[in-house]
């Protein structure tokens, strides 16, 4: 396994383990590795797509599709609370974790809540939408909008 | 990339934001999206989808508008 695999997989099973983002010295820790080494790898995992940094560059904003940072969209599971960083993203937890899980948000518009329970198959039935404002080839133009 | 009640919701919500109205995803082909993105995200050999598998994941969600094309190749 790459150092870089090793760093990601830190990332992402951390924020699994425990709802929130980890700092450097956490993944540095877990992945067995400098915390210079860690923040090289975000930079590169960054350049993949697969992390978004803070400005500081060693604060993880997304690891999609969990948040760094409180949002609108919760997602409960086990005890455990996650952030997620957009509506997709908010199914992209159970789906990543392949548990059971509610996901905890609302109507952009009218402020409804929406408590949407989710198993490792899917969704229980519920009509209520997704919309995008943003056409896909631009998505990561601002990802932190989109 | 937000949850609506209904479409109507999404009509008020463009309207007042100067958006224009994009196509409404349901609830099954979100979750269609959510598994082919981060089933696999936890594991070791996870990647994102390459701009061909992105074009063949929304084509067989019935996502094939202009809208969804990634035409950049940089979209996920």
């Amino acid at each position: 396994m790459t150092a870089d695999t090793q760093v990601k997989l830190a990332v992402y099973r951390h924020f699994a383990e425990t709802g929130v983002r980890p700092s450097p010295h956490e993944v540095a820790e877990r992945a067995g590795c400098e915390i210079r080494e860690a923040l090289d790898a975000y930079q590169r995992l960054g350049a993949q797509r697969l992390l978004v940094l803070e400005s500081d560059g060693s604060s993880i904003r997304m690891a999609s599709p969990f948040s760094g940072v409180p949002t609108q969209h919760v997602v409960e599971s086990e005890g455990i609370r996650y952030f997620a960083n957009c509506a997709w993203d908010a199914l992209g937890i159970p789906a990543a974790l392949h548990r059971n899980a509610t996901i905890h948000s609302r109507c952009e518009q009218s402020g409804e809540p929406l408590h949407l329970r989710v198993s490792p198959s899917g969704p229980e039935p519920c009509d209520w939408v997704f919309h995008c404002p943003v056409p896909a080839a631009e998505w990561w133009d601002d990802i932190v909008f989109t | 990339m937000l949850f609506f009640r209904s479409e109507e919701r999404v009509r008020e919500w463009c309207e007042a934001h100067g958006h224009p109205v994009r196509p409404l995803v349901r609830m099954n082909q979100l979750w269609g999206l959510a598994t082919a993105w981060y089933a696999t995200r936890l594991q070791e050999d996870s990647r994102r989808p390459g701009p061909d598998e992105i074009r063949s994941i929304f084509a067989g969600l019935g996502l094939a508008d202009d809208f969804w094309d990634p035409s950049s190749n940089d979209v996920g």
